[in-house]
């Protein structure tokens, strides 16, 4: 515990001596929402990796992988295919047509008051479904890494949040993500390498091994998730809901240009995707070395399965080795909870004080310094909230919350996000029928399944997303069809697709 | 889609032949995007869907075991890994190589068309 404790008052100092030195560089709006657009490619990439790997991936795949075998493994994989969706179609085109939000992509292209509206309800949603099983996470894992309470935890990580956003907006809290990016990497290094030594470095023997001990099921699909369409919703929700995720479309903003934006991609997918790799063969040696029994006992979601695995790996436990170890990867979770809210709540002040108060309330009459001001207090009301909420759903199980935060990405904002790039006719009915509907059926589903229902579930699916995708899109299509033709709107579209594709125009 | 884009991006009266120029290679621009893009995406949609449908309904066939204890699932989920890290290298090649100067392209004759107005 304590040397959990030291090591992240270390990173801790680190994180605070970056956010000073960002508020000395952040005046501007465009400083606070996209640090200025002067991040290069790596940097970027860094940063996606420590934005887009939460908790759930640092700790959540490898205890999967342990418990659960080939399931985890294809946990693990979705999160990097998702990247070819947004390296293809999203990444590169949001960099030329927006300035800091979602929000802004659409109101370049429908110019209606409305649309925004609709664009404004969909990142709040999707931003808070997310950021509430963050917090409730970020309680319950330190709280078992470190010994303190749960409302400690939750009053400690929010107002770690605020302070990194409300000073040092998007600097400090790229560099919060880039610093958390490399301290996994390295610990995930680490543990590989050590674990690799276990088996004479061949990977094989981690599902020779597997197999002995836990029989053949264990690495055969269908043992944590039961009905096949929940395979597919899953497969589904992250190859769709990643690029309607309006905390990663921010990190595009950050970078000067398309190509920038397209380079910091590929050095996410590197990134991340080795460590995906890597999380698959710590959960198959966790099972292995630590032992499932072990794993339930420390905790029940296999939360634990990687400091475990560190510890036993470091020399085991009671070991200098094994605690260091331990304290290190326990350390870098904590982080790692950190860097992800701190994103998110930049994301949600983008769609309250710049999308909803400057240009829905304000319709854009404002001075530069008023917008900063609003923005910064923002953050500090959003995570507030945030802390109010984690403190709110202690025990409650937020699992779902995840599913659902991806789910509505998927269903509501991916297709009104892709129909506004690429089809001419889309108009605002559309954003609102595709919002509207991709919402409401996700929600509804998810409500009404084994995910919140239990036994009593009147819907099959934990996971909505493969019936809630083409409902939204088909929300998008009928609202784009009943409310009739928006000449003007057709007429803009060549300037739009102009900018879309060459950024010009674009800030 | 095609038609209304054709009688909407036909040269308007009055338009110079820069302008013209621009559109056209605007036009280019994105024609070249979409039969590159389209089957990238295919590809990559029916290698993982393909993946989770498989691990949802072929059980057996991903239990299948290959290589000592590695199954059809697990080398399906390798392969996975590097088919989008292929697509990704793939993608920036192309992108850089064709993308990229069409993109020019049209932004150099638009400015000629700004600056004839």
């Amino acid at each position: 515990m304590s040397i959990t404790l030291g090591i992240f008052a270390v990173i801790l100092a680190i994180t605070l001596a970056i956010t000073y030195w960002a508020a000395r560089r952040t005046s501007t709006t465009s400083e606070f929402y996209a640090a200025a657009n002067k991040l290069t490619a790596a940097q970027n990439g860094f940063a996606l990796a420590g934005d887009w790997c939460s908790a759930a991936a640092f700790l959540g795949f490898s205890g999967l992988t342990a418990l659960y075998g080939m399931d985890g493994a294809l946990y693990a994989l979705g999160p990097l295919m998702a990247f070819c969706t947004v390296l293809f179609l999203i990444a590169e085109p949001l960099r030329n047509s927006g300035k800091y939000t979602l929000g802004d992509v659409i109101r370049a292209r429908m110019q209606t008051r409305t649309s925004l509206l609709a664009v404004i309800s969909g990142t709040i949603v999707v931003n808070f479904a997310y950021l509430m099983p963050q917090m409730a996470g970020a309680g319950v894992l330190v709280k078992l890494l470190t010994g303190i309470s749960y409302n400690s935890a939750v009053i400690f990580v929010g107002a770690s949040m605020i302070v990194y956003v409300a000073f040092g907006g998007m600097l400090a809290t790229t560099w919060v993500q880039i610093v958390k990016a490399i301290l996994m990497l390295a610990a995930g290094a680490l543990v590989l390498l050590l674990a690799l030594a276990t088996v004479h470095f061949d990977p094989l023997n981690f599902f020779q091994d597997a197999e002995a001990r836990y029989g053949p099921q264990f690495l055969s699909p269908g043992n944590y998730l039961k009905n096949p369409f929940d395979q597919i919703s899953l497969g589904l929700g992250f190859v769709l809901g990643l690029a309607g995720l309006p905390h990663v479309m921010t990190r595009f903003y950050t970078v000067p240009d398309a190509k920038t934006a397209r380079r910091s991609v590929v050095w996410v997918m590197f990134l991340a995707g080795a460590f995906f790799v890597a999380t698959t063969l710590f959960g198959l040696a966790a099972a292995n070395l630590v032992g499932q029994d072990v794993i339930r006992a420390a905790d029940k979601g296999g939360n634990l399965t990687l400091p475990l695995l560190a510890q036993i790996l470091g020399g085991g436990e009671g070991t200098p080795g094994g605690e260091i170890m331990l304290g290190f990867v326990s350390a870098i979770a904590v982080a790692t909870i950190l860097a992800v809210v701190s994103g998110l709540t930049l994301s949600t002040s983008g769609a309250i004080a710049h999308d909803f108060y400057v240009n829905w309330i304000k319709r854009g009459q404002i001075e530069e310094h008023e917008e900063v001001w609003v923005a910064r207090l923002s953050t500090v009301v959003i995570g507030v909230l945030a802390i109010a909420l984690g403190i709110l759903v202690q025990g409650v199980n937020v699992a779902v919350l995840v599913i659902l935060a991806i789910c509505v990405a998927a269903s509501a904002n991916f297709p009104v996000l892709i129909l506004s790039l690429f089809w001419r006719r889309f108009n605002t009915g559309g954003v609102v029928g595709g919002m509207l509907v991709g919402l409401v059926s996700s929600v509804v589903l998810a409500m009404i399944g084994p995910g919140v229902r239990g036994a009593d579930a009147i819907w099959p699916l934990v996971n909505p997303t493969v019936v809630s995708v083409p409902l939204g899109f088909l929300g998008a299509i009928l609202g784009t069809l009943l409310t009739g033709r928006d000449r003007a709107n057709e007429e803009r579209f060549e300037g739009f697709s102009r900018q879309v594709h060459t950024g010009l125009a674009a800030e | 889609m095609t038609a209304s884009a054709v009688s909407t991006d036909a040269p308007r009266q009055g338009e110079t032949g820069a302008a013209t120029a621009a559109h056209a290679t605007l036009r280019t621009l994105i024609a070249a995007k979409r039969s590159f893009l389209v089957p990238m995406t295919v590809i990559f949609l029916v290698g993982y869907i393909g993946l989770t449908a498989l691990a949802g309904f072929a059980k057996g066939f991903m239990a299948h075991k290959v290589i000592g204890a590695v199954n059809v699932g697990f080398v399906l989920i390798a392969a996975n890994y590097l088919l989008a890290w292929i697509l990704a290298i793939i993608y920036v090649r192309v992108a850089n190589a064709i993308f990229d100067p069409l993109a020019k392209k049209a932004l150099a004759a638009m400015n000629e068309t700004e600056g004839s107005r």
